[in-house]
């Protein structure tokens, strides 16, 4: 066999496993999701245990960015990149810890099958349609950036065009996605997360041997770490500074300057709570014993992984010393495993990039459409009174969920710099609209619709305009501004409008009601 | 599993919400003195030939996350059912 073709094996092999499980699931499923279709294949009929909800939330979290990027532009930073990345250690159990168990009791209450409607149930309609748009468009927008990702990553590592790469993955992701709903990504993610961990562990033991073992890995790294300073700054980077200073001719700029790492810690630490792709995983699992766990679970995945694989790119600059003229740091984790690894080992390392993007695909794939179907339509049908058949509703769910894929494939085909624009925003605009309607609605009685709409637009174009224009506070990332703007017009939007009535307040604040 | 009422579930959420944050605050308390701390104090401190300041706070701070993770779960956070069935029992 050539070269080519044993590469080619163990990524054949998975996605013919991941197919096969979205459609085993999609045939086990079957009796639940006759009686009711939304809550089996939006949310997998509330039965996730602790080490799938674990592996779920952690996939859908870790996504191309992850494996490629951020390795990437620690290979050209150092140590502080990885500094930088080790503020997502909290992401796991953040979000299951402070939001998880409230929304499990209240989603079960109203009966919400997504994160939309327990915001239905909390404030009014214009607030949830308002945030079911933010979660069509943002995601639809993510997916496309991780199509893309996806597929540049497939195509390099096979030797195939972009075109086939994209479609070839495109579809096996969409296909599982849309047959097997969300009990199907829930299982794949966590054979992604597996995959993602192998890959890394492989990457890693090619990288030290390819280097002559770790100390003389981390020599190499030392010595750059010299030069830099030896040249005054003028030559290389500062690898083992926090601050991963750059050499220029102004004697070194920080790479991470510290108010950057401050901010950091919103974007990818304590605002993760609000990501709609994170919180409706709190609808999904089964019991409380299973959150405990996946609490724990969740923390030891992520954090191995964003630490691991932040790591493994400092250290591979002692194997790939510099990279083309005009080449991106993202080709670093290709180019290493296209040159430094044994095929079958290439094989099943570039497996794991590809499940990370993937599994983030998948899981914004079935939020994205269960806010078309269940959010929109749905909503529209229950609220004119209309009857619900729920084979209609079977057919219309996968016919959304394929369609929202195809459509997202064929924009990453030649993707159109609007998108790409929007991309930018997504990640941080999700959680400037979400993270404050999130917590206040579960945590401050006093909150209500009129500072829930206000902040959340409010923030988001706060968030959007000052990105789209450049604006910045010092070198704080913009989701300062985004989280600040939103907070204060909640507030003010507050002082307006109706306060909770007594029937929500019973649901969502019992413990500040007077005791029976 | 404990039997609570809707009303105490409410007041043992809010207890665990509150570990949670207070843990997440001292994770990033700690991950800034380990990271920046150490760094100013000793640049050139090195454990197994990588910056101390990096193996202290990267390595230390996802340690520290899953020790405190485990020990509020098993502290603070109840087994309790989450669907009201046994709600009418308590009172």
């Amino acid at each position: 066999m050539s070269a080519g073709v044993i590469r080619m094996l163990p990524v054949i092999i998975f996605f013919v496993v991941l197919l096969g499980l979205g459609f085993y699931i999609q045939r086990t499923s079957a009796d639940s999701k006759a009686e009711n279709f939304s809550k089996e294949y939006y949310i997998g009929g509330r039965s996730l245990g602790g080490f799938v909800l674990a592996m779920t939330l952690v996939a859908t979290y870790s996504s191309v960015s992850s494996f490629l990027s951020g390795p990437g532009v620690a290979w050209n930073v150092g140590y502080g990149w990885v500094y930088y990345a080790s503020t997502q250690v909290v992401a796991a159990f953040i979000v299951l810890g402070i939001l998880g168990k409230k929304m499990a009791v209240v989603g079960r209450k109203v009966d919400a099958v997504t994160v939309i409607d327990l915001i239905r149930a909390r404030y009014d309609d214009k607030v949830a349609t308002l945030l079911a748009i933010v979660i069509i468009v943002f995601f639809t927008t993510t997916m496309i950036g991780q199509f893309i990702g996806g597929a540049q990553i497939f195509s390099k590592a096979m030797g195939i065009g972009y075109v086939t790469a994209l479609i070839v993955f495109a579809v096996v992701v969409i296909l599982y996605t849309s047959v097997g709903g969300f009990n199907a990504v829930a299982i794949t993610d966590t054979a992604c997360a597996m995959v993602m961990l192998v890959g890394m562990f492989a990457l890693g033991f090619s990288i030290l041997k390819a280097g002559g073992g770790l100390h003389s890995v981390t020599t190499k790294i030392n010595q750059i770490a010299d030069d830099y300073v030896a040249s005054g700054g003028t030559k290389g980077s500062n690898m083992t500074s926090p601050f991963g200073e750059i050499g220029n001719a102004d004697g070194g700029t920080p790479y991470i300057p510290l108010p950057l790492y401050i901010t950091q810690w919103m974007l990818c630490g304590i605002c993760t709570m609000g990501l709609p792709q994170s919180t409706v995983r709190c609808l999904s699992y089964k019991n409380s014993h299973a959150v405990h766990r996946a609490m724990v679970y969740g923390t030891i995945v992520v954090g191995a992984m964003m630490v691991g694989m932040h790591m493994l790119g400092v250290w591979s600059r002692a194997v790939l010393p510099s990279i083309p003229e005009g080449a991106t740091t993202d080709t670093v984790v290709p180019t290493l495993i296209a040159n430094y690894m044994h095929p079958l080992v290439a094989g099943i390392t570039i497996v794991g990039p590809l499940a990370a993007t993937m599994s983030t695909i998948s899981s914004l794939l079935i939020a994205g459409s269960s806010a078309i179907v269940k959010d929109l339509y749905l909503h529209h049908k229950e609220a004119t009174n209309q009857e619900i058949d729920q084979k209609k509703v079977a057919t219309l769910s996968i016919s959304i969920t394929f369609l929202m894929g195809i459509v997202a494939v064929v924009f990453s085909i030649k993707p159109p710099s609007i998108i790409v624009w929007i991309n930018m925003f997504s990640f941080g605009g999700l959680q400037t609209s979400f993270f404050w309607v999130m917590l206040f609605g579960l945590f401050w009685k006093k909150a209500n619709s009129t500072g829930a709409f206000l902040g959340s637009l409010g923030g988001l174009a706060a968030y959007c305009i000052t990105m789209a224009a450049g604006i910045k506070i010092s070198t704080f990332h913009n989701i300062l501004i985004g989280i600040v703007v939103a907070l204060i017009l909640f507030i003010i939007g507050n002082n307006f409008g109706k306060p909770l009535d007594e029937e929500k307040a019973k649901i969502f604040f019992p413990e500040q009601e007077p005791a029976a | 599993m404990d039997k609570m009422s809707y009303r105490d579930k409410f007041i043992q959420m809010n207890k665990e919400a509150k570990a949670t944050w207070i843990i997440a605050f001292i994770i990033i308390a700690y991950w800034f003195i380990s990271g920046f701390g150490v760094y100013k104090m000793a640049p050139k401190a090195m454990i197994l030939n990588m910056p101390a300041w990096f193996v202290l706070s990267c390595f230390g701070s996802w340690i520290l996350s899953m020790v405190l993770v485990g020990i509020i779960t098993k502290t603070v956070f109840k087994d309790f059912n989450l669907d009201d069935d046994d709600e009418e029992v308590t009172k």
